[in-house]
């Protein structure tokens, strides 16, 4: 197995309260693979999305690193110029490293999805253009190639009438559409790791699972890797090859799916099935005494 | 069967966006007994929550009859319907919007008391602590602001002022959605005791079909607007006849577990 990302000893507190977000978290993540990482408010896991994305605000203190192997991204993309991001990667790695490390560029190398399409997404742009950016920016495409990329996304995210939609703004769709449009331009660039935040939960059960089959089809075509943060043990096990559970920013278990799903090891992640309520779960309602 | 507590017959409402005229709600009928958890389901946009509007006259209907506790609950006006209104209570999604951040527990709690005459101002105090124990919280976050307490807390809160007037009814739109899942169990839990103790009626408003299962007695599955199916909830949510309900079924995330927890 080859690690896309290592992260080593990697602690995270913001400016203000003074709290880690993150506490000394050490994951490997697969190239091709599909993890997801669950938790409840609080468990640190937007943050280990944000860090890895390199999208933390400045003020944020991190601590330990995260690797990057670089021949995977080398195959589809150049290396990013240090000089880019002489900040970020000076906060990622550690002071004893000292030679420029490969660092990926969030929208080229890393795609993200976030729960808010509507804020992802630029009010007054077509949402063409959105895509068209994206590809224009970080591929070099000219403008019409651009524009013939974003359409064929359109296609392959499945939203009706491409043609019209590539002429809307984000206000004439609806919530389900526009995360397929945010999804399009996440993968714009073809990136190597798709970062999907809680991209479902403000959806619908049915748009839900329609989003999560859609994400689990372009991960395997483009053979990605993807990490699906979700406070949602079930769904993730539905997508996901492993689960990692975060509390309190901690990393407390990861396992396979299988694993985790059936003989947790953890007792809180044993708590976190048993508060889960499907479709088979025992009714907590007592009828007698219930009126008709 | 003994008369419900809710009855809604022919209930529509319409609005239009972009110069087309869109049923939010159809013809929807339907009624709650006393101490009984009607769950409302469906997909967005389905209508649950413009039901839910219009049995409380937030929204006025175009069309229909609303019969609560045997009035006519849409000829009620002024000083009637306020007073009335104290017997039919909601608790949404987020209690941090439905609450002014900076007051304080207790005086999310005294509003009530204070505006339907329950208790004398001399009797308020201790009739919030009263209300906080009720709901499984420390008489100490009194003195505490809305945004200062967690979630959860705020949700009990919201469910102390929703009982506060001794309701017989209460809306709970997407109520526990936002909870995280070890919180609402409790709250859950909660729902179920004032319901068998104060013989409370729920109208549970959820996308969640795993919940409703949990908790409802019946449910009506909704689709634009119209209901499609209906019936005991166990029974509808196990076997599903309309096509919507089956797609809500279908779509539910579902836990493989090969050995027992």
């Amino acid at each position: 197995m080859t690690a896309l990302l290592s992260i080593r000893d990697l602690s995270v507190a913001y400016r203000g309260n003074g709290r880690e977000a993150l506490k000394n978290i050490n994951l490997d993540v697969a190239a091709g693979e599909r993890i997801a990482v669950i938790g409840e408010s609080g468990s640190g896991k937007s943050t280990l999305a944000l860090v890895i994305a390199g999208l933390l605000p400045p003020s944020a203190r991190i601590e330990g690193h995260i690797d990057w192997q670089t021949t995977e991204f080398r195959s589809s993309h150049s290396f990013a110029p240090p000089s880019v991001l002489p900040e970020m990667s000076g906060r990622t790695e550690g002071a004893k490293d000292r030679q420029p490390k490969f660092v990926p560029l969030g929208g080229r190398d890393i795609g993200l999805v976030f729960q808010d399409p509507s804020a992802s997404l630029d009010p007054v742009m077509t949402v063409g253009k959105q895509i068209a950016e994206v590809a224009h920016t970080h591929l070099g495409l000219d403008w019409p190639q651009a524009f013939a990329r974003a359409k064929t996304l359109l296609e392959r995210v499945r939203l009706p009438d491409p043609d019209a939609a590539m002429h809307a703004y984000p206000h004439q769709l609806s919530g389900g559409q526009k995360q397929r449009v945010a999804i399009a331009a996440a993968i714009a660039a073809s990136p190597k790791l798709l970062i999907a935040d809680e991209a479902t939960s403000a959806l619908d059960t049915i748009v839900q699972a329609e989003i999560v089959s859609l994400i689990r089809q372009l991960v395997a075509e483009d053979g990605m890797t993807l990490l699906f943060i979700s406070h949602d043990i079930a769904l993730a096990a539905e997508l996901a090859d492993r689960i990692a559970v975060f509390r309190h920013g901690e990393l407390v278990e990861l396992g396979t799916t299988a694993q985790i799903a059936s003989a947790p090891h953890h007792v809180y992640t044993r708590a976190l099935l048993d508060a889960h309520i499907g479709l088979d779960t025992e009714p907590m309602l007592r009828r007698a005494g219930a009126s008709v | 069967m003994s008369s419900p507590l809710l009855a809604v017959s022919g209930l529509a409402k319409g609005y239009h966006r972009g110069g087309k005229a869109i049923a939010a709600v159809d013809n929807v009928s339907f009624a709650i007994g006393p101490g009984e958890t009607l769950a409302l389901a469906g997909p967005s946009g389905s209508g649950k929550s413009t039901i839910a509007r219009l049995v409380l006259r937030l929204v006025e209907p175009d069309a229909g009859r609303i019969a609560f506790e045997g009035d006519d609950f849409l000829a009620l006006n002024g000083a009637a319907l306020r007073a009335r209104r104290a017997r039919l209570q909601m608790v949404f999604q987020d209690p941090l919007a439905a609450f002014n951040p900076r007051a304080t527990v207790a005086r999310v709690l005294n509003d009530p008391l204070r505006i339907h005459g329950i208790a004398s101002r001399a009797e308020r105090p201790r009739r919030i602590v009263a209300l906080l124990e009720r709901v499984g919280l420390s008489p100490n976050l009194a003195s505490r602001a809305i945004h200062e307490i967690s979630g959860g807390q705020r949700q009990r809160v919201a469910i102390a002022r929703a009982i506060a007037t001794k309701p017989s009814l209460i809306v709970l739109d997407e109520a526990v959605s936002a909870l995280d899942v070890s919180v609402r169990g409790d709250i859950l839990k909660l729902l179920l005791d004032l319901q068998t103790k104060e013989r409370i009626a729920y109208l549970f408003i959820s996308h969640d079909l795993g919940v409703v299962r949990a908790i409802a007695h019946r449910v009506v599955i909704l689709d634009a607007g119209r209901i499609t199916e209906s019936g005991d909830a166990r029974a509808v949510i196990n076997a599903p006849q309309s096509a919507i309900g089956r797609e809500l079924v279908a779509a539910t995330p579902k836990l493989h577990r090969t050995t027992a927890p």
